[in-house]
Formats: structure tokens, C-alpha cells, sequence
């Protein structure tokens, strides 16, 4: 997407956005059923890149048809960055309750039918390019893509896919929520993202709503960096912030990048462009760390683990039998936070026994819970460098009043 | 820009920095920085002793010092140690992950529960009459039952308490 976006706009300028927008659906809505029929990894990583070069194509055309329908360019850059901002934030739980509910591949499946159905009133706009044929020689004069608002997309986008990305792994991965309930506690994310919308209505200056933003969504991460306890309802105030963020931060900077610029399809490939290698970027920067981060903190977590069942006052005979099938609960799920309830079934039937072996239980299960939650610490820790650190091109990026 | 639409952007800046202050600062102060597994102990550092109260809870602790005695021998954590012995394939995995062979593990294991009979001696737990044959005893036995040993401490406790106990007592009877 990072590397089609802008030759996907200068197609759309070159055959029109109405057949560029319909072809693209098309593409994407075939590459959808592909990955959702593929069985293979390397299949799905075909077809998504031709859904990528189809979304490509239908976003950026979006941009040119918009202002038809809406009344005015301003209108539609601003309607077409707060789209791209709202999908972002609905991603991630949209795709969890599909996964839980049907499968992964119903994601793409799911695709088909609404990519075909946003096709059809783009028809006739591309039948009456089709039947004209004119595109206007002085549209396809492309400026300057705006480097400071681009920038700063690309260094929020990094931090708001460890936002997304990350804290969904946390829930499943670390806390073992299934993907449902991970999709239920990350739609505080959209629905924050809906007030933040609101909010930037009372605010008209692009700028001051990027800084904003960019500070809420570094704050946010930076409370995930810190959670007290591993606790879903602690979640909740930083994913508000970075919900609220989200929404200012990447609607004003693609208002602020589009602003005053021709042809806005190019100008909004560029936007789509820089969104997507931020997101790469940053998987490739923070991957690598929080992988490292969770191995050890799975380690440290285990020896926590073991010391708890080592120094507790629980009969050595017992306590034999748990440390038993405890260490290999704790060494035969490499890679896995393991669970350990199987260890301790069944509770002792003396009532003092029982007691001491489910306080032993629970201090086991926090020990393991803080590793789980601390692995991801410095990465989110990163990820809010990276979104304060976008301060400087927001600072940079000419006011634009819109 | 009006001046309307200024004070609205920096009020904006000032509450996103204020929630942003906040929120972290409320979790910082729930101890959100300190939120981690405990470290573990040094091996090779002393354990204390508290008075035991019954024969499981000093095999409890003779257990911990034989497992640091050894640990501290191997170069390895006390906890690394006593997963390796709680089970045969756990055993296979710590000497695959650190290439300590049967040997090595023997001898660590050997210090490990002589290291043992000296804390609970000091800690005056276990009576030096029933301390010296238990360090002959421990000084002869094969790994096998040396990790038998460091998983049921009590049954070597209690054997060893039931079968000199009362000689003990007699000669400390005797004894100035």
C-alpha cells in the first residue's frame, strides 16, 4: 500500500477517477476473495498485495470523485481523513469479533460484497468517463507533496500501530483473552475516536489539533507502558487517549498535507503512502524488541514463578506434585504465557490445604501476569517517544486554516 | 487565524498534555514502574533460617538450601535448578539449555545437601549428632536418589529423625 499509493493516484488522474475507483473496487473485492479462499501463506500474501494495489486505486480515486458529492474540496479532504482515521481505530476490533465469530477468513470474505456494493454508484461515473474520455491536461500538473505533514504521519502512524497492533497482542497473547473478548475491550479505541472527531469541530486550526493529538496519543501509549496491574478495565483511560488522538492526529495532518494542493488524489496518495510505511517502520522497529522483551520476561516470570512455589508454606509433598505439573505447563508452551489452572486441578479437599494452594495459585498467576504485561512496556514506551517526537514536524508543517 | 480559534487550539494542547500528565502520573503512582516478575535471589547467597516449626517445614528449607547450595555450584538459579529435578524431562532440558552433564550435576547436588546439614546445624534446626552421619550418608548416594532426596527432604528428615532421634537424645543427655 506504502509503495502503490501514488502510482495508484497518478493511474486515477490518468483514466479517471470514477474508472479508477470502480476498477479498483473490483481488484480489491477479487483479491478479498482470494484471501479469503486461499489455504496456503504464500497465496494470502499475493492476493493481499493485489488487495493492496486495489484499495490503493479505489482510496486515492475517493479523493477526486468526493468533492462532486459533497460540495467542495474542503469538504472532502476533510470527510476523507476522518474516514481514513475512523478505519484505523475500527480495524483491529471489527477483524477480532469476524476471527472469533466466524474466521479469519470471513474478514476478507466480508469484503466482497461491501467493495462490489460501493462499486455500483461509481458505475456511471465511469461509464460517462468511458463515453468522454477527457481528462483535463492541466490536472495532471502534480505539486509538492507537503514533507512536514507527511513526515508526521508516517511517526504517528508508527506509534498508533503499537496502539492497535500490540495491545491487541497483550490481551490475547499475554493475558489470554480470546479475540472477541480483545475486539470488545479495543472498541474503547473507535468509539473514542468518534468523540475526538466531535471535538475537532470546535477546533478549526489543523496544527494545534495534530500537536494535540500526537501528545493524547503518546500519553495513552505511555499509560499502557505503565499499567499498574494486568487489568483489562486499566486499559480502558489510556485507549481513550489514544482513540481521542488518533482521530485529531490523522485527520488534521492529511487535512494539513491535501490543504491547498493539486491534484488532491496525488497529495492523498502520498498521505496513504506515508500512513503505511510509518505502520511498516514501526512493526520493523518494534518487533524485534518487544519479540526479545517477551522471551525474557517469560523467562523471568517462570523463575518468579517457581520461587513463589519454592519459598511457600504449602505441604513439600504437595507442593512436589504442583511444582510437577506446573514446570511442565511453564516449559511445554515455548513462546506462550502458559496457563497453569490445569496444574492445580484438583484443589486439595482440606479446607487449609485448598486455601494455601490457591493463594499459591494466585501468586503464581501474577508473577506470570507482570511478565506478560511488562514485555510489551518498552515498546509502547517507544511508540509515545516516536508519537512526541512527531511534535517537531507538526511544528514545522505550515499553518494551513481549512 | 481568529483569535477564537488560537485560544481553541491551545486549550486543546494544554487539556491533551493535562489528561496525558494525568493518566501516566496515576499510574506511575500505583506502582505501574515497578510492575514486573521479582527477581530472584542469589544463590550463593545465604537464605535465612526461621525456627522451624515442624519437620515439613525444615525439610521445606533444607530443600532450599540444598537447591542454592547446588545452584550456587552450577552457576544457575535456584528456580532453573529445581524445575530441572521436578521432572526426568525437565532434567533433559537443563542440560541441553546449559551443558551440565550427570557428573557435574551429581557433585553440584552433593555440595548442594552438604551445604544443607551445615545451615540447618548452624541455624541450630538439626542436632550435630544427627548432621554427621547425614554428611557420610550424603557423601555416598547416587544422583538418583540425591534428587529424591532434594524432592522429599521430609521423608529423609523424618528417617533420619526416627531411626537416631532417640540416640540423639540420649547422648546429648550424656553430653557436657
Amino acid at each position: 500500500m506504502a509503495l502503490a499509493a501514488v502510482p495508484s493516484a497518478l493511474l486515477a488522474r490518468r483514466v479517471g477517477p470514477g474508472r479508477a475507483a470502480s476498477m479498483g473496487l473490483a481488484i480489491f473485492a477479487g483479491a478479498g476473495l482470494a484471501c479469503g479462499l486461499s489455504e496456503e501463506l504464500s497465496t494470502l500474501i499475493v492476493a493481499r498485495c493485489v488487495q493492496a494495489l486495489g484499495g490503493a486505486l479505489a482510496v486515492t480515486a475517493a479523493l477526486e470523485l468526493l468533492p462532486a458529492s459533497v460540495g467542495s474540496e474542503r469538504r472532502a479532504a476533510t470527510i476523507w481523513a476522518a474516514a481514513g482515521a475512523t478505519g484505523a481505530a475500527l480495524g483491529p476490533a471489527v477483524g477480532g469479533f469476524f476471527t472469533e465469530l466466524v474466521s479469519w477468513q470471513s474478514i476478507f470474505l466480508l469484503q466482497v460484497p461491501v467493495a462490489l456494493a460501493a462499486a455500483v454508484p461509481i458505475l456511471a461515473v465511469a461509464k460517462h468517463e468511458a463515453a468522454t474520455g477527457v481528462i483535463e491536461p492541466e490536472l495532471r500538473r502534480t505539486g509538492r507533496p507537503h514533507l512536514w505533514a507527511n513526515l508526521a504521519l508516517a511517526m504517528v502512524s508508527a506509534a498508533i500501530m503499537a496502539a492497535l497492533f500490540l495491545l491487541v497482542l497483550l490481551l490475547i497473547e499475554g493475558w489470554r483473552l480470546s479475540p472477541i473478548e480483545a475486539a470488545l475491550v479495543v472498541s474503547a479505541m473507535p468509539l473514542a475516536a468518534i468523540v475526538g472527531g466531535k471535538l475537532a469541530d470546535f477546533v478549526p486550526d489543523a496544527r494545534s489539533r495534530a500537536a494535540a493529538g500526537a501528545i493524547l496519543v503518546s500519553g495513552g501509549l505511555a499509560g499502557l507502558a505503565f499499567l499498574p496491574k494486568a487489568t483489562i478495565l486499566l486499559t480502558l483511560p489510556p485507549q481513550v487517549l489514544v482513540g481521542v488522538g488518533l482521530s485529531l492526529v490523522l485527520s488534521a495532518l492529511t487535512e494539513t498535507a491535501l490543504g491547498g494542493r493539486a491534484p488532491q488524489a496525488i497529495h492523498g496518495g502520498w498521505t496513504i503512502s506515508s500512513r503505511h510505511a510509518g505502520v511498516v517502520i514501526g512493526l520493523l522497529a518494534l518487533t524485534p524488541i518487544f519479540t526479545a522483551d517477551i522471551e525474557q520476561q517469560r523467562r523471568d516470570a517462570i523463575d518468579a514463578g517457581t520461587a513463589v512455589i519454592l519459598d511457600s508454606t504449602v505441604n513439600p509433598l504437595l507442593k512436589l506434585d504442583v511444582a510437577e505439573k506446573v514446570s511442565g505447563q511453564l516449559e511445554g508452551e515455548r513462546g506462550k504465557v502458559p496457563v497453569i489452572d490445569p496444574a492445580f486441578e484438583p484443589l486439595p479437599e482440606d479446607p487449609a490445604e485448598r486455601a494455601e494452594v490457591a493463594q499459591l495459585q494466585s501468586e503464581l498467576q501474577d508473577q506470570l501476569d507482570r511478565g506478560a504485561t511488562h514485555a510489551f512496556s518498552t515498546s509502547f514506551l517507544l511508540a509515545a517517544l516516536l508519537g512526541l517526537i512527531a511534535l517537531f514536524p507538526i511544528a514545522l508543517a505550515r499553518r494551513v486554516d481549512l | 487565524m481568529s483569535g477564537e480559534s488560537r485560544l481553541g487550539g491551545r486549550l486543546l494542547i494544554v487539556g491533551s498534555i493535562l489528561a496525558s500528565v494525568l493518566l501516566v502520573g496515576a499510574y506511575l503512582a500505583a506502582g505501574g514502574s515497578t510492575y514486573e516478575p521479582e527477581q530472584v535471589q542469589d544463590p550463593c547467597q545465604p537464605r535465612e533460617w526461621s525456627d522451624p516449626q515442624s519437620l515439613a517445614q525444615l525439610a521445606n528449607q533444607f530443600t532450599n538450601s540444598a537447591l542454592d547450595g547446588a545452584a550456587c555450584e552450577l552457576g544457575v538459579s535456584r528456580e532453573a535448578l529445581a524445575r530441572a529435578l521436578a521432572t526426568e524431562e525437565g532434567r533433559e532440558r537443563f542440560r541441553e539449555r546449559y551443558g551440565i552433564d550427570d557428573e557435574r550435576l551429581t557433585k553440584a547436588i552433593r555440595a548442594g545437601l552438604l551445604r544443607a546439614v551445615d545451615d540447618a546445624e548452624e541455624a541450630g534446626a538439626l542436632s550435630p549428632i544427627l548432621a554427621t552421619p547425614l554428611r557420610a550418608t550424603l557423601q555416598q548416594i547416587p544422583l538418583d536418589q540425591l534428587i529424591e532426596i532434594v524432592n522429599d527432604a521430609e521423608g529423609l528428615l523424618g528417617d533420619v529423625d526416627s531411626f537416631l532421634g532417640p540416640a540423639a537424645d540420649l547422648l546429648e543427655e550424656f553430653l557436657p
